[in-house]
């Protein structure tokens, strides 16, 4: 099929175009307590298309893109490409070009265990430290192999070969009567036991709290800490920034060599791209256009040094090298995580969802669980909501030395931002 | 014009019912669903400009469901030789076979679920549409759009940019069993117009939606859209902060209908009762809101996005109650859940596609109207907010929490309008005392199909939901 498209593309009349065959062989498993709910079996191919056409002074490239479905026959093949080309005459962005064959050594493609990954994930579940009254209620174990061929009319044609694994899962907790739930999605390459066991069990620790929890005061602003997932939005807002797309809209105004607050009282973050991070599911050596992934610091001490991004908006900034990467790492906390959690401050590890809007900046969520520090004193928390913008938390932020990863985030554990403002739920 | 069946799905369906007729042999029952979805997606602004023919239902692939011994398996799959149908079955037992093996190995228990029932049925269903996506001339739709774009750089104020798109599918899905054979074809379009503005700096973006169980006819005129969505944005860049606490307030259509879908509406999918992990289950037949709250579920409540004939797993459509004057009378049901808890199924079983499982979703989700005017709700109001436009929910069925994250609120004091905006609006708090606190529905309903649900955070589909203005209170951050 792959080859009876690439032949149609080349006939096209196409001044570019790119392919991407994903091929995708996935076990899941569904259980309801511990009893197997439901079990399913993906075999999937996806050949996605994109062609390009030039306009005739060269200014302008346009794209069009498809999916040709693998059980396509020639015919509807031929005229899916047709059309595409047809279409992309009209779309006049900016030029740019695709990207080239860099020459260097692919890495070998290995296949990935997904039977061996999948028992993996059912015997961690099955062993998980429950208790009468802290258990699991519900969970879902996805793990695939996914194998990306990416070629383009440039000559590149390399193919990434990585494990995608996900586990969601619904944490119960209950006293006299009265039950909770907590919900947690982990996204990672394979298995790994012992992080999967710890941030469980951290789970279910804070189900027991959740039982005793009281309506959140009102609160007025304060220092909020966040140490759980929902810190992963607050990094990713830092990250978009920095990326050409935003910058290219406008939306972001970060500036390579300028600080990215007007002044710092907390820590002065770096922000970088990575190409590797322990089991992420973000691992392959290529992005979406076919560009090798490296290594690259996207903000140095507080200060913008550098974008990323797709090839249309990098080249549109100016930058003729980029690429999109997969995994990042954030770090510069000059403090301890034990040294942020001094005076008063609200420490919330649950979230309904919490959300950091790419946009402006405005970070909202309602609280599921959090611990009041106040003195001397901790209550333990919930219901309310936490709100402001981070164009204010950004001169004042401070994070630990200490980092957990999240997947494809490596992030400082703990994070506090002053003059968060909470509303009670009392 | 009558939105044509699949011809490749027609022509694969004798194959298909091979497939099922072999694996038939194998377990005790078996079902198939093939999708056959073609579509385009349009996004232009001044900044990019994108054309694409994916949306959100796009697709074409198989999944079949099988049951043996009480378990149900399924096997999802897109490359589909006719000419090998056994070669095909084969590869898909193999594959199961060897998850069982795994599963037996570590003495996994099974939740044990009777088979379904398999009765003769035929549907063949072609619903009305003005255009189809796949005539349609995207040149000319890139030029509307762009017309349109223009238009909102010219006439707004702050402008960073107006990305105007257009998303239009024709869903086409094929349900088969060894009696059962039911077909539809439907188009369903979205689109809409977004204003990026900046003051100061300070960035805020605005949107204006449409959506229909309709072909891209829908697009031909968006300059209504156009011009809220550039009233809004003007509102937003003078909006403040609200004041934390508990106000009355008025919900426009909109954000009723996000309040009818994360409030409520997940709360009562049913296979949220077979894990126990709603608070609903206990409150059937009991009171969860004032008198003047009755809520409607179902593809058949509206014509709107998510209208169906029948669901992926082949129920019919249907109508649900789940509200009566306050009275929480029944909830949504898939047809495995529906099994487990000895009632019938609704017509909720969704995929995301046929790659993913079927889970109890919502389709359309509304409150039902009143009879007060919107004038008098706004004269009721001592201080408090008319609440317009979503940015977000999430639900919380086992606790009944509500987290509506609100685009913008308009002050109200002493039933008059200030000019003072608020935004965005954090809208917390417990989902009877929310319905408790509805005194006044005006009579008037609308159904938005713009967005998209999530089960947990994964699992999207198209749903739409809506109903009128209700007066209630609420908590505001």
């Amino acid at each position: 099929m792959l080859d009876m498209i690439l032949s149609l593309l080349r006939e096209s009349g196409a001044d570019a175009w790119e392919v991407t065959d994903s091929q995708e062989r996935g076990w899941e498993f569904y259980f309801i307590r511990h009893r197997l709910d439901q079990h399913r079996a993906k075999l999937v191919e996806h050949i996605w298309v994109k062609v390009y056409v030039r306009s005739e002074d060269g200014k302008f490239l346009g794209s069009a893109s498809a999916e040709i479905a693998p059980t396509a026959t020639r015919a509807e093949a031929e005229a899916t490409i047709r059309e595409l080309v047809g279409r992309a005459a009209y779309v006049k962005n900016p030029a740019y070009t695709l990207v080239k064959p860099d020459g260097g050594e692919q890495p070998a493609a290995e296949p990935v265990a997904v039977e061996r990954i999948a028992r993996d994930f059912l015997e961690t579940m099955e062993q998980l430290p429950e208790t009468e009254t802290e258990d699991l209620n519900s969970y879902e174990i996805f793990v695939s192999e996914v194998r990306r061929r990416f070629l383009n009319s440039e000559g590149v044609d390399v193919t990434s070969v990585y494990p995608s694994s996900m586990v969601e899962a619904v944490v119960n907790a209950r006293r006299d009567g009265h039950e909770i739930e907590l919900y947690r999605l982990y996204k990672s390459g394979s298995c790994d036991r012992e992080q999967l066991t710890r941030d469980l069990s951290e789970t279910l620790r804070y189900g027991r709290d959740k039982l005793v929890a009281v309506p959140t005061p009102a609160i007025g602003k304060t220092a909020v800490v966040f140490s759980t997932d929902a810190a992963r939005e607050i990094y990713e807002w830092f990250i978009a920034r920095m990326s050409a797309g935003m910058r290219y809209r406008r939306i972001s105004d970060w500036t390579e060599g300028k600080p990215i607050a007007p002044e710092f009282r907390g820590d002065r973050m770096t922000v970088e791209a990575v190409t590797k991070l322990p089991n992420s599911s973000a691992n392959a050596a290529y992005d979406d256009e076919g560009a090798r992934i490296r290594p690259r610091v996207l903000i140095r001490e507080g200060i913008a040094e550098a974008s990323f991004g797709s090839r249309q908006f990098s080249q549109y900034m100016g930058l003729e090298d980029s690429f999109q990467p997969g995994n990042f790492a954030v770090s510069g906390g000059t403090a301890t995580a034990e040294e942020l959690r001094q005076g008063r401050y609200l420490e919330v590890v649950e979230f309904s969802d919490f959300q950091v809007n790419p946009f402006n900046g405005d970070i909202a969520g309602e609280i599921r669980l959090g611990y009041w520090h106040d003195g001397d004193q901790v209550t333990i928390v919930s219901g309310g909501s936490v709100s402001g913008t981070m164009a204010d938390f950004v001169q004042d932020l401070h994070c630990s030395r200490e980092q957990r990863q999240y997947n494809s985030l490596l992030i400082p554990a703990v994070t506090r931002l002053e003059g968060v403002t909470v509303t009670g739920a009392e | 014009m009558k939105a044509p069946f699949s011809t490749y799905l027609t022509e694969i369906a004798p194959a298909l019912k091979q497939l099922v007729g072999l694996l038939r042999k194998r377990y005790g029952w078996v079902s198939l669903l093939a999708t056959d979805s073609k579509g385009f997606s349009v996004r232009i602004s001044q900044r990019a400009k994108n054309v694409g023919s994916e949306t959100m239902m796009t697709e074409r692939g198989c999944v079949v469901r099988v049951w043996q011994d009480g378990l149900y398996s399924e096997a999802a799959f897109n490359r589909f030789d006719p000419a090998d149908v056994e070669g095909l079955c084969a590869k898909l037992c193999a594959e199961l076979d060897a998850q069982l093996k795994v599963l037996r190995e570590l003495g996994t228990a099974v939740y044990e679920t009777p088979a379904l029932p398999d009765e003769e049925r035929t549907l063949f269903v072609e619903m009305e549409t003005g255009r189809l996506p796949e005539d349609e001339d995207i040149p000319a739709l890139i030029r509307h759009l762009t017309e349109v774009s223009d238009a909102g750089m010219e006439q707004g104020r702050d402008m960073l940019d107006c990305m105007v798109s257009a998303q239009s599918t024709h869903v086409c899905k094929m349900f088969l069993t060894e009696r059962q054979d039911l077909r539809q074809s439907y188009v369903y379009s979205e689109g809409g117009v977004v204003c990026m503005v900046m003051r100061d700096g300070r960035n805020e973006m605005s949107h204006e939606g449409v959506a229909e169980r309709l072909g891209p006819e829908i697009f031909d005129d968006l300059s209504d859209a156009l011009k809220q969505a550039l009233e809004i944005s003007q509102d937003l860049l003078n909006a403040e902060r609200v004041e934390p606490g508990e106000y009355e307030i008025i919900t426009a259509p909109d954000v009723t209908g996000l309040i009818a879908h994360e409030a409520f509406g997940h709360g009562v999918e049913m296979d949220m009762f077979v894990k126990e992990r709603a608070l609903g289950v206990e409150y059937i037949g009991k009171r969860v809101g004032s008198e003047h709250v009755t809520m409607h579920e179902g593809a058949n409540t509206v014509v709107n996005v998510a209208s169906y004939a029948f669901d992926d797993e082949g129920t019919l459509a249907g109508d649900v109650t789940e509200i009566d004057r306050g009275i929480l009378r029944t909830g949504i049901c898939d047809a495995l859940s529906a099994l487990r808890l000895g009632t019938v199924p609704t017509g909720n079983g969704k995929r995301e596609n046929f790659e993913h499982k079927a889970y109890t979703r919502m389709t359309n989700t509304l409150f039902d109207s009143g009879k007060d005017r919107l004038e008098d709700m706004i004269a009721s109001v001592r201080h408090g907010y008319l609440l317009r436009g979503i940015s977000s929910g999430m639900e919380d069925p086992k606790h009944w929490g509500i987290q509506c994250i609100v685009e913008r609120g308009y002050e109200i004091v002493d039933g008059q309008f200030t000019g003072k905006i608020i935004a965005p609006v954090v809208m917390t708090g417990y989902v009877p005392d929310l319905l408790g606190s509805i005194s006044m529905v005006s009579p008037d309903r609308e159904a938005f199909g713009t967005g998209g649900c999530g089960k947990g955070h994964k699992e999207w589909v198209k749903v739409s939901d809506g109903g009128p203005y209700l007066k209630a209170k609420a908590r505001l951050g």
